[in-house]
């Protein structure tokens, strides 16, 4: 089912989004950009294929997306081919998110086998409530202050980077979430009866655990990634880090429905990745599981 | 903290914002030259912004648009994460997967990129925070379900309705009683708190993107100023020095003041 729905989900955004333009009243081309902001509407329709009903619209923007050509900007860089946009775009994106998984991971490991102590939950938790766009905008100040008009250079845009990476860390209760959901779902395995039996054969309680908690593990993980996925559209719109979630907040604010098309199917194929991921993870775990211990000596009747 | 005493200190914190919204001017006034950037104690109580009005008046249009579309919201993830229990305690395998596969495919895409389509493609007569809360609160909803129905089967699921039944109460005394106001409650309305104040998060962070590109927010008209321009506001004082800190120290109360109330609801429903 897991499996099904990831591969599904690139293609259901797009669907949904054009059956949304087609379900609202009035024209699509005047939904996707106002008369009062865009000229030429009827001009518009026909290069978009916005004329020719929804089913028309969504195969050729599938068809031209699955040879990488996702049209030209509108309103964000005019003219500008969007595949370009979203090349110079993805990876930095994709670097502000491995960066923070780094932290979390180390966290949520550290707190599975409590070298984390428990009593730190509280301050994690604490800090997790403040919202991405305060810490992001005290961090701004701090760039701009430290760097003024030169914010912009090599140092500049690696410390934004570094910000960015502590912001969507600490902010909304990320690294609290995954320290507390990982340390409840070790703590509840914990007290399983077999656990007590794997110390009392000699053996180490993680290895015995891990094959079990995998699945939630994964989940959790898949969770966690799309939350900070969610929380880059800001942390990169006010620290100005020139990510996806920065490209897809411009083309939003400017109207630019090629760019948000565009985007929004590039954050559905990643999510689809990790659904497939987190599928194919479950269907070895399971196997993993199921699969008969070697018996050391025969079994008597 | 007592139960009854989170309760009432969240629901004064609440009733203070719904007041302040329903007193809010439609328009900001014109403001004194002379009052400009006035500090609390010389123009009270929170003193001016740089045209010398009073940012009383961004206190209250800002809970003109949060707190209704806010509280709507949480409503909303309370109420679906009701319906996630009850179902579960139908103990019907059918409805139990076709549900996991509904709240599979909404909760694996991310809020904001969703929020921001939703944005894009409301005509601009619905445009407000109302339409984007209720496509958060939709989003919220799958974790709330699954939080609720794991409550469920911890409780027997089927086998406790069941159970009650034995015993002679009425289907609605075993629903409504028994499962969500005695089981399901501190889930629901921690769940509830929490989105209500994740929309207030969504709104300031949609109103502060949208001031730094100079555009219109999406949850607002052009007239109406909401909490993040304090922030905004405030922002100028750590990056340029104008003396705006009181601007920045009234937006971090405010949504102090929001998270506090939160987490003293979800404080007042939990389980004794």
């Amino acid at each position: 089912m897991r499996l099904l729905a990831a591969l599904l989900l690139p293609f259901v955004v797009p669907a949904v989004i054009t059956l949304l333009i087609w379900a609202l009243p009035g024209d699509p081309a005047e939904i996707i950009c106002p008369p009062e902001r865009c000229g030429g509407t009827q001009v518009l329709a026909e290069r978009w294929n916005l004329d020719q009903g929804p089913w028309h619209f969504f195969v050729t923007w599938m068809g031209a997306a699955f040879e990488g050509d996702f049209g030209r900007s509108w309103r964000v860089q005019q003219g500008e081919d969007v595949g370009v946009l979203l090349r110079e775009a993805v990876p930095t994106s994709a670097t502000l998110l491995l960066l923070t998984l780094i932290p979390m991971l180390g966290a949520s490991a550290a707190a599975a086998v409590g070298w984390l102590p428990a009593r730190i939950d509280n301050l994690l938790s604490g800090i997790g409530t403040i919202p991405a766009v305060i810490f992001s905008l005290l961090f701004a100040a701090v760039v701009e202050i430290n760097y003024g008009a030169d914010s912009f250079g090599e140092e500049g845009t690696a410390l934004r980077m570094l910000f960015g990476v502590v912001v969507l860390c600490l902010a909304d209760g990320a690294l609290a979430g995954a320290v507390t959901g990982v340390r409840a779902l070790f703590a509840a395995e914990r007290s399983q009866r077999y656990v007590g039996v794997a110390l009392l054969r000699g053996e180490r309680p993680l290895s015995n655990m891990l094959p079990n908690v995998a699945p939630a593990l994964i989940g959790q993980l898949r969770a966690r990634v799309l939350h900070l996925l969610s929380g880059a559209v800001v942390v990169e719109v006010v620290l100005r880090i020139n990510g996806i979630g920065d490209l897809l907040w411009l083309g939003t604010l400017m109207q630019d429905f090629g760019v948000v098309l565009a985007a929004a199917t590039v954050f559905a194929s990643f999510s689809a990745v990790l659904l497939a991921i987190q599928a194919v993870a479950e269907i070895i775990v399971a196997l993993h599981v199921r699969r008969a211990p070697a018996l050391s000596a025969p079994v008597s009747a | 903290m007592s139960r009854r005493v989170a309760a009432g200190i969240a629901a004064l914190l609440l009733g203070l914002l719904v007041v302040a919204g329903l007193f809010a001017p439609d328009h900001m006034e014109s403001g004194n030259a002379a009052l400009a950037l006035k500090g609390p104690l010389a123009v009270p109580p929170f003193g001016t912004d740089e045209r010398g009005r009073s940012l009383m008046i961004y206190v209250e249009q800002g809970a003109s648009v949060v707190v209704i579309p806010a509280l709507l919201s949480g409503l909303m993830v309370g109420f679906l994460g009701i319906l996630g229990g009850l179902l579960r305690c139908i103990g019907s395998e059918r409805v139990d997967g076709a549900l996991q596969y509904i709240l599979e495919l909404l909760g694996s895409l991310p809020r904001m990129v969703v929020i921001l389509v939703v944005a894009l493609l409301l005509p601009v007569e619905w445009r407000g925070l109302l339409p984007l809360g209720m496509a958060w609160a939709l989003l919220s909803a799958p974790g709330a379900m699954d939080e609720a129905a794991a409550v469920a089967e911890r409780l027997g699921g089927a086998r406790f309705v069941e159970a009650l039944r034995a015993h002679g109460f009425s289907w609605s005394r075993i629903y409504l009683y028994h499962v969500v106001f005695m089981n399901l409650r501190p889930v629901v309305v921690r769940q509830a708190a929490e989105t209500v104040l994740q929309v207030t998060f969504l709104e300031i962070a949609l109103s502060y993107l949208a001031i730094q590109e100079n555009q219109s927010s999406f949850t607002h008209s052009d007239s109406i100023h909401s909490w993040a321009s304090l922030l905004q506001s405030g922002y100028r004082w750590l990056v340029v020095d104008i003396p705006t800190s009181h601007a920045l120290a009234l937006g971090l109360a405010l949504i102090g003041t929001l998270t506090v109330a939160a987490r003293l609801t979800a404080h007042a429903a939990r389980a004794r």
